[in-house]
């Protein structure tokens, strides 16, 4: 046995060294482990008093000594960056006193990828996959706002057909979102079994996107001008399918959590914000909606053909934990109603815009016209060019507005582009919302706040 | 007979025999953490066994049961790029029935170029590990009078 | 808490966080109005829904009802019931290295270069994965082959850099860079994800069946 050892040690110590004169060796998967002579180095006492040790650290404990004076102040902690309950890389301060929240303050910028600098720097089309990191959770979302600001700035208009897979495509991830979120809620609140059944449910929403663009979470799947790729043959058979059943998980969801008093009591009077606050704070989506502002950016300024489907925009009534739990609930219920209509009437024809300009041509094309392949050169080596203007474009996104600012000068890559994330201006909100809170009550204001870090971060 | 529960105990015994006795059985189920019983569909250059039976749910329909000589060092990557789709649920066709595939094996010409499946090598001595595929474009100098250089190859 | 769930006039009477409990009836009302007592909700707005907004039902009757649940903890045995019936459920978790999870033809995973039936490499060095490329994981040189033929001499992709967005597939006009359907390529150690030519060339080698068969598949689409 220590022969072998003392062989694995100097196979090891050989090829260390001689990784040292040329990197060109792979580590042969060698590792070394704790073995018995190493262990041995820590058996037996360590230290024991002795007449010697006696005369160190003497302490005359008489009442003669005078108590010191000590300073009291209210304890900081610090919250995150690496707690689990911190949904990502939130480094949260907060100032206790005794129990309760005094003041919170959310550090951010551990995510900080300088998304908006790297898009001054790529085409608009290889600005695309930035989007889905932004907000990792509903990535389809973002993609749409990235390509409707595109759209504007071109002055197209995508066919009916693309305008509704991406509705689709809006909505499931808006449900994959607020399942997320809901279920992380009640997992916070000390429920984790719904958070299973939510997962369960998520990878099969995630398999769909998985059949549509080849990728589970970054799709990168809608493009300006259209999408990607057809649906598949009897996709929507299959969405309708999952869609049918998703429905049942929601009740059981809503049958451990809504009613439970453990659950409302973590909930309900929580995290209170008012409309007007929540106004001023430039709270949107669900946060803003919860406090009982009728504002969805689908129904007020409707965009992709939201217009054509029946649904309603779901207003909270108190600004609570629970009247946000209860929205998302409602409102992944009232995505399902879309989807569903969306599926009746999906429009037959074109998936992207017939520009050839600003879509690429499809393989066929690309292969068999002189054409469409210089059209694909062109657009794959430098993109297309967008006239210049600037253009606000907002989109409601599962977690609020996202909004993104874009100027164009002329060239294929745009001059500058902000984002508007929603989850920056609502982790700005903890603040507020955060005082007079019990400390245990602050990891449900996260959890109910529905932060995702790429997103505050971009 | 499904009210009392008795077709499980049916399907135990099924898969009991099927799997050639109560040793063999405890032994596949140490391995594999789980006894099923299904079709034989077919097996590839490893000697890997696969199974389906659409009584389990879609996921579990199909599986693999890795060859014995692999025992407990099996691997995900032992699934060949044949039978790939086919245990994901990609095709319903087996290789041989997958005209793409099947004109790959027939063809003499790719089977000049198509290498035999293999395993991820990583942490093993075979690992890939990078090379550069281009030749020197600058030559250094090696202390040598200019006359005397040899030419690079 | 329950008991004010059960006998409270309305039902917005919640403890608020810093533990008195506060009285919210309309919420466009700024904290300065409280306590006034018209009554709003639910207001009718043609295309939304409210949530939470109904006043609890008073009845006698509906009254016992809430008092009951609260003291026999019906919502708690619900909760409870529904997960205990999960138990019996199959269980939707899958045995990985035996069964494997649905993939589609449009898998996006590890890269290879294909070759033609005639076993020439199909990559022509016209760069429009390395331009395309948003993460610039890719990086080519070119050199006229002896035969006169344009080919790469480097065609490296670095797969800790990738963000496998599939441009480079979609830009390539030939088909030769694909990102096959493998995802189970981890490695212990960095440098074994630095591809070079050759590996991507063993990688179409290898995957050529379920690649060709993939693109069949998708056929329709393309």
């Amino acid at each position: 046995m220590l022969h072998i050892n003392r062989n694995c040690n100097f196979v090891c110590k050989s090829v260390k060294q001689f990784r040292q004169l040329s990197i060109h060796v792979p580590l042969c998967g060698h590792r070394w482990y704790p073995d018995k002579e190493y262990l041995r180095q820590f058996f037996g006492s360590v230290m024991y008093p002795t007449p010697e040790t006696d005369k160190y650290f003497r302490i005359i404990y008489s009442s003669q000594i005078r108590p010191v004076e000590r300073k009291l102040k209210n304890m900081w902690i610090n919250f995150g960056p690496q707690h689990p309950a911190a949904h990502g890389v939130l480094r949260l301060i907060l100032e206790l006193d005794g129990e309760t929240v005094v003041r919170a303050d959310p550090h951010i910028g551990f995510l900080h990828r300088a998304t908006e600098k790297l898009m001054e720097y790529k085409h608009y089309n290889q600005s695309l996959p930035f989007m889905d990191r932004l907000d990792y959770v509903s990535t389809l979302a973002n993609e749409q706002g990235f390509c409707i600001a595109v759209e504007k700035l071109l002055n197209i208009e995508v066919p009916p057909r693309a305008k509704a897979i991406r509705v689709l495509c809006a909505e499931l991830i808006r449900i994959a979102n607020h399942m997320l979120n809901v279920s992380g809620t009640i997992l916070d609140a000390g429920g984790i079994t719904p958070f299973f059944w939510m997962c369960e449910e998520r990878e099969k929403l995630y398999e769909m996107f998985e059949r549509l663009c080849g990728a589970r979470v970054h799709c990168c799947y809608l493009r300006p001008g259209g999408v990607a790729q057809d649906i598949p043959i009897g996709y929507l058979d299959d969405v309708y399918e999952l869609i049918h059943k998703l429905g049942l998980r929601f009740d059981e969801t809503e049958d451990i959590a809504t009613t439970n008093r453990l659950f409302y009591a973590r909930c309900a009077g929580i995290g209170i914000v008012s409309a007007h606050d929540a106004m001023s704070l430039g709270f949107t989506g669900p946060m803003l909606r919860a406090t009982g502002v009728k504002w969805d950016i689908r129904i007020c300024h409707p965009y992709d053909g939201y217009d054509l489907y029946d649904f309603e925009g779901v207003v909270g009534t108190f600004g609570d934990i629970y009247d946000r739990y209860l929205l998302r609930l409602e409102e992944a219920r009232q995505s399902f109603r879309i989807i569903n209509q969306v599926i009746d009437t999906m429009p037959e024809g074109e998936f992207k815009t017939d520009d050839s300009k600003v879509c690429m041509p499809s393989r066929k094309e690309m292969k068999t016209s002189m054409e469409s392949l210089i059209h694909h050169f062109k657009l794959c080596s430098e993109g297309y060019p967008v006239p210049p203007g600037f253009t606000y474009t907002a989109i409601e996104a599962p977690k609020g507005e996202l909004g993104v600012y874009m100027v164009a000068d002329g060239t294929s890559k745009p001059y500058r582009v902000h984002l508007r994330p929603c989850s920056y201006t609502h982790i700005l909100g903890m603040s507020v919302m955060g005082p007079r809170l019990m400390l245990a009550d602050i990891t449900m204001l996260i959890a109910s706040i529905d932060v995702v870090f790429g997103d505050v971060d971009r | 007979m499904s009210f009392l529960a008795l077709d499980k105990w049916a399907r135990l015994f099924r898969i009991i025999k099927q799997n050639g006795g109560i040793f063999k059985t405890t032994y596949k189920l140490w391995r594999f953490d789980t006894l099923k019983e299904g079709t034989f569909v077919g097996s590839d250059m490893f000697g890997n066994k696969y199974y389906e039976n659409n009584f389990y749910f879609f996921g579990r329909n199909r599986w693999v049961e890795y060859h014995p000589r692999f025992a407990w060092e099996y691997d995900a990557t032992h699934v060949t790029a044949d039978w790939y789709g086919w245990l994901h649920n990609k095709t319903d066709n087996r290789p041989c029935e997958d005209c793409a595939k099947y004109y790959m094996n027939c063809n003499e010409y790719v089977n000049n170029w198509l290498m035999p499946f293999s395993e991820n090598l990583t942490g093993t001595e075979k690992a890939y590990y990078p090379w550069s595929t281009v030749n020197h474009h600058i030559c250094v100098w090696d202390g040598c009078a200019m006359c005397n250089r040899q030419p690079k190859k | 808490m329950s008991l004010a769930k059960i006998f409270s006039v309305s039902s917005r009477v919640r403890a608020s966080g810093a533990s008195s409990l506060v009285v919210r009836h309309a919420q466009y009302s700024t904290p300065a109005q409280e306590g006034k007592t018209e009554k709003v909700y639910p207001p009718t707005a043609p295309g939304f829904k409210y949530v939470n907004a109904e006043d609890p039902n008073m009845t006698m009757k509906a009254l016992t009802d809430r008092a009951a649940q609260t003291l026999f903890w019906t919502e708690l045995a619900r909760g409870f019931a529904v997960t205990l019936a999960h138990i019996f459920k199959e269980p939707a978790t899958i045995n990985y290295p035996f069964e494997k999870g649905p993939l589609s033809p449009r898998f996006r995973g590890e890269h290879a270069l294909r070759r033609y039936p005639s076993g020439e490499e199909r990559c022509i060095a016209c760069k429009l994965c390395e331009a395309i490329c948003p993460a610039q994981a890719i990086t080519i040189e070119a050199e006229e082959r002896k035969d006169g033929s344009r080919r790469t001499t480097r065609y490296d992709i670095d797969m800790t850099k990738c963000i496998y967005c599939g441009f480079c597939q979609e830009a390539c006009p030939v088909d030769a860079i694909v990102e096959g359907p493998n995802f189970e390529f981890s490695t212990e150690t960095h440098e074994e994800l630095l591809y070079n030519k050759e590996k991507l060339l063993s990688n179409g080698d290898k995957w050529e069946s379920e690649i060709a068969s993939n693109i069949r598949a998708d056929h329709l689409y393309r």
